[in-house]
This record gives C-alpha cells, structure tokens and sequence, in this order.
C-alpha cells in the first residue's frame, strides 16, 4: 500500500493559493470526490462507529447518513459476520494482524430492510490521524453474482437436457436392463408356485431359496433405476469429493445400457496405487466419460470385439488426466476442427451436443480435454481435472 | 408332449437355455424343473455352440431357447452357425426389448416364436410344446426317411434300376424291353422290390420312395 500522501490537504489548499483558497473550498472538493463515488465509502473509528458515510452508501444501504452516523458499522452487516467483527477489529488493534486490510474481500451486506447482499469490501486504515480510523470502499457485486449464477444455471439446463438426450438414445438397452432382473422375478415367483402346489416332495428349501435370490433381483432392479435416476435427475450442480476409480467403474456399467458395448471388451487401466480424488461434480464426470466412451464406441461400431481402452495417469502432482482410447477408424482433420461445437455431428442421429456440453463442463471444473490420433489406428479423448492422491486415512470404500 | 407311442422310441426332448444373464438362466432353469421339463442351460452362445460341435447330447432331440442380445456372439448369430452345422432343433428367441427388425429377421430365418422378458410360464411352456412337437414330427420324420433310406440300400443294383423305372410309371412289358430282359424276370425283381422296401402296392412304394427323397 503506498504511504499517505500528507500533502494532499496541502495541494488542495495551495491549488489556488493566489485566489485566497479557504478550507471550506477544501471540503466542498473532498466532498465533491466522496459523493461522485459510486462505490459506497464508509470511515469508522477504531471502536466501529461510522464517521463519515457518503452518499453511494447511503444509496446502497438505504440509510440516510443521519440515521448511521454515530453507529457501530454492524448495523450494516448480517448477524453471521457482524458476531465476529469487534473480534477483528481488537484483535488488528492489540497485535496489528490484519485479516482484510490491503486485500479486500467478497463479504454480505444487509440494507436498511434487512435484505441481504454481495460486497466486494476493502478496507485501508488512516493513518497520521487524531484517532484510530478505517476507511472502507463497498462495490455492491449482487449484478455479478446474479450473472454468474445465471450462467451456471444455463450451464446444468444444457448438461441435463444433454443427459436426457443420451438416455432417450439408450431407451431400447434401458428397457433390456430392467427387464432382466424382471424376468428373472417372474420366472422364480412362478416355479416356487409350481413347487408349492406340487404334491410329491418337499420343496421348502428350493421355494426358499428362489425367494433369497427374488429379493435379489429386485434389488438388481432397483440399483438399475437408481443409476438412471441419479444420472437424470435435474438438480443443482455440486462439487464434492469423489474417489475418480469408482466413478470410472460406475461409468462403465451405465454405458453397458449401451447393447452395442456388448460386443466390445472395455479394458481399465487405472490409478491403484495413488489413486485419485476429485472435488467435482459426479454425475457432470460420468456424463463427460459416458459421451467420449459411447463416441469411442460408435467409432468401432464395424469393428467386432475390438477393445476400448480407459486409462488414468497423473500428468502432474494436482492433474489426472483421464483417456479413452478407441481402435475405430480415425478421424479426418475436417471433422477434427468442428467436433467441439454444439450441433456439430457426424452420425445420423445424433444431436451434436456431447463433446461442446462434456467441453463446457470440463473447463466448469479447471480442466481441458483434448484429443489426438491413437497407434496403430482409433482415437485417444482425455481430459484433464485437477487431483489429489486419496490419503491413506480415508481409503476410498 | 410325448405319447406312449414314441416315450419308448426316443429319449426325452433337451430344453437347452442360452442367456447370459446368470439370473436369468438360473430362474428359467429353476423353471422349467418345476414344469418337469428336462434342460440345460449355457452362460453364453459360444458355450453351447462348442457344446454342440462336440457332440455332447442328442443333436436333434429337443428344443433351443435363445437370447438375443448377448455378447460377442448374438442369438441371432448363434442361429446362423447352428444352421451351418445342420442343427435342426426349432429355436426360440427370447428378447428383453421389443426390437422388431429383430424378431423379423429371427423369424424369416426360421424361429418357430419369440417371446419377450419377462414372460408368463404359459407362454413359454407353450412355446416349447410347440417347438417341441415340431421337433417331435421333425424326427419322426428323419427316422421314417432312414429306415427307408436303408431299404433302398439294400436292394441290389437291378432292382434299384427296376425301382427307379416303376416309381416314373413304366409298365412292366416296358422295363422288359429298355433292359432287355423277359417281362417274367422283371416280375420277380419288382416282387423283391416290393418285398424287401415292406410295401404291397404300388401306391404304397411310390409314396415311401417320395417321402424319402431330399425335399430341398
């Protein structure tokens, strides 16, 4: 911070000199400069009372600076921040620490109403004064804050109606994968019955048995409708910690709804030992990795029995970078150029959107994704996210 | 599905089961046991093709149930190289998912049904009546066209060249004449003929003659 410049006063004095400058010209100027401002400029004393509160502030707090002058600054602030500022402010003026001043922070204000708002606060201390004095420049950020949370809400609205899409393509394997464990209820449910009525033996174990593995299947089932579910469901995106190889397992099997992955053999390679954890959003992930292995998929779809491969390998100590790599037939520098724009496709039906929507979620997060021609023929699709090594203490389950 | 009949002739009809959903082939084994129905069941379609190659049941006794979608080789597949190797068992198909192309091109190559996941037992235990009748019939068949087969073996070369002449309608007095033997010298072949193909007229062996011929 630069030193306080004692001449200013001095320079607004001197200005005219020669046309018998007074003070009061002096503080029609400062005055001048504090109401044209449009950030709020609030000074306090070293006890929290508000000493000076110009006409931005006013505007912004819907406080007449009558109505504040004279009161503690936590009139302005919500209960969750103002419990903890006389703690600040004694603990700066006793060991001279300072948690804010010089940096400036995103902080909440509260308005005459009560309503709550975004702030963006930095505070400086006046120095060379009679007393101890803060000054504080308020940018009320709620118009940003607003633009961002729109953003990220247009964001989830694409990514989810991207999912839906996937799913409305895997509708016939969906059906599949339900019906399995349903068929295998049935069939239980009606041999026990048969095993009941018939008169010759004594078939309790067997009935017993069935009716064990009936709860199963129904739990099978269910599993199957959880995974879509979860996958589909509109929600907030929310970052936590995730273990990256037991999303990657997860992955894999919501792609087998997929009846072509049937036909070809899904080989991991993955971190086991530092194995990495991500503080992303889970289903955001597995939506990304769902895309690149569906299109790996797609690329071999002439190719029976030939392997897509997953690997993770750590590009640096806080990068993983995850790849799927296919055996297909390439890719053309033409299609290469495009394939991250929305709507851009190659295949009959597709909507284009996943690699544009898989891009956007992927930077969301502070990575990248790439991708680059595969030995000896195919693709290999990455994407970087940033990592942490699993500690030993909370091995993933 | 077997009548007195035939209980002693031919063993009972193999149910064989191919899905690769464990809990599938397990439920519809437990199934079919409780419907009395002798089966088999394989994990997958390589499994029972190699099964089937070496010969490790009655080739032609039975019925197959088939799944669809399974991996590396589909049931669509697996009906294709069954039918390479002369398998002639009826197949049923069995579908998780209601895909119509499918059970078109199933059917055309020949499926006798096509049942969807899950199903009712009486719809399977129809299902398999019906495969199995058709089985039944098919055999009975192949058995009949054998023993005849065998009779025609055993005729010596003359009464196979006077057999051949009065299946395509040529009198005896006409046989006499292209062969160059007396008209009392074609009467006993023909006497034989008759004697040893177990017929006594010539509607009769005209009828065994034609059954035996290859339809295809």
């Amino acid at each position: 911070m630069p030193e306080p410049d004692k001449t200013i006063l001095n320079q607004m004095l001197s200005y005219k000199a020669g046309n018998q400058e007074t003070i009061e010209d002096a503080n029609a100027r400062l005055i001048a400069l504090l109401d044209a401002a449009v950030d709020a400029l609030i000074i306090i004393d070293g006890k929290g009372k508000i000493e000076l509160f110009n006409s931005a502030a006013q505007k912004m707090f819907l406080y007449t600076s009558q109505e504040v002058l004279g009161k503690n600054i936590k009139l302005l602030m919500p209960t969750s921040f103002s419990v903890e500022h006389d703690k600040y402010l004694s603990s700066y003026l006793s060991s001279g620490e300072a948690k804010i001043i010089g940096k400036g922070r995103k902080v909440r204000g509260k308005k005459s109403n009560g309503e709550e708002f975004p702030i963006f606060l930095s505070v400086g201390e006046v120095k060379d004064s009679s007393h101890i004095q803060f000054v504080g420049i308020i940018r009320d950020i709620s118009e940003q804050e607003q633009d961002k949370i729109e953003a990220q809400e247009s964001r989830e609205r694409l990514s989810h109606a991207s999912r839906l899409s996937s799913m409305g393509e895997l509708a016939a394997g969906i059906a599949h994968e339900m019906n399995q464990p349903l068929s295998a209820i049935s069939s239980y449910a009606q041999a026990s019955k048969r095993l009941l009525q018939s008169p010759t033996q004594n078939n309790e174990e067997k009935v017993v048995a069935a009716l064990d593995k009936i709860c199963d299947q129904a739990i099978r089932a269910s599993d199957v409708i959880n995974r879509l579910r979860t996958f589909v469901k509109k929600r907030v995106a929310q970052r936590e910690s995730v273990a990256l190889n037991g999303l990657i397992l997860e992955t894999v099997n919501l792609a087998k709804v997929d009846t072509r992955i049937l036909d070809h053999e899904i080989l991991l390679d993955l971190n086991y030992i530092n194995k990495p954890k991500l503080l992303a959003d889970p289903v955001q992930i597995q939506q990304v990795l769902l895309n690149l292995i569906r299109n790996g998929i797609d690329a071999m779809e002439h190719i029976k029995g030939a392997p897509l491969r997953i690997r993770s390998q750590w590009i640096s100590d806080n990068m993983i970078e995850v790849s799927v790599i296919d055996c297909g037939h390439g890719m053309d520098a033409e299609t290469s150029c495009g394939i991250f724009n929305p709507f851009f496709t190659t295949k009959e039906s597709g909507m284009g959107m996943g690699l544009s929507v898989s891009q956007t979620i992927i930077h969301a997060h502070g990575g990248n994704i790439y991708f680059g021609p595969s030995q000896p023929n195919g693709c290999i699709f990455s994407f970087s996210l940033p990592a942490k090594i699993i500690s030993q203490e909370n091995i993933e389950k | 599905m077997q009548n007195n009949q035939t209980k002693h002739v031919y063993s009972p009809p193999m149910v064989h089961v191919v899905d690769d959903d464990e809990a599938v082939l397990d439920s519809v084994g437990m199934l079919l046991d409780s419907i009395g129905l002798t089966n088999t069941c394989y994990k997958d379609a390589k499994v029972f093709l190699d099964a089937y190659s070496e010969a490790e049941f009655d080739k032609q006794n039975g019925c197959i149930l088939l799944d669809i979608r399974m991996p590396f080789i589909s049931g669509i597949e697996c009906q294709h190289r069954l039918e390479e190797m002369g398998c002639r068992m009826p197949i049923i198909f069995v579908t998780g998912h209601g895909d119509v192309p499918t059970a078109v091109e199933a059917m055309k190559s020949g499926a006798v049904e096509f049942i969807q996941k899950p199903f009712r037992e009486q719809v399977l235990i129809d299902s398999i009546q019906k495969a199995l009748q058709a089985n039944l019939k098919d055999q009975k068949q192949l058995e009949i066209i054998k023993t005849t087969q065998a009779k025609l073996a055993s005729l010596t070369s003359r009464e196979t060249q006077i057999l051949e002449a009065v299946v395509s309608g040529k009198a005896n007095k006409v046989i006499a004449i292209d062969l160059h033997l007396s008209q009392r010298t074609i009467e006993i072949h023909r006497a034989h003929v008759m004697e040893k193909m177990g017929v006594k007229s010539l509607a009769e062996l005209v009828k065994v003659v034609i059954d035996a011929s290859p339809t295809d």
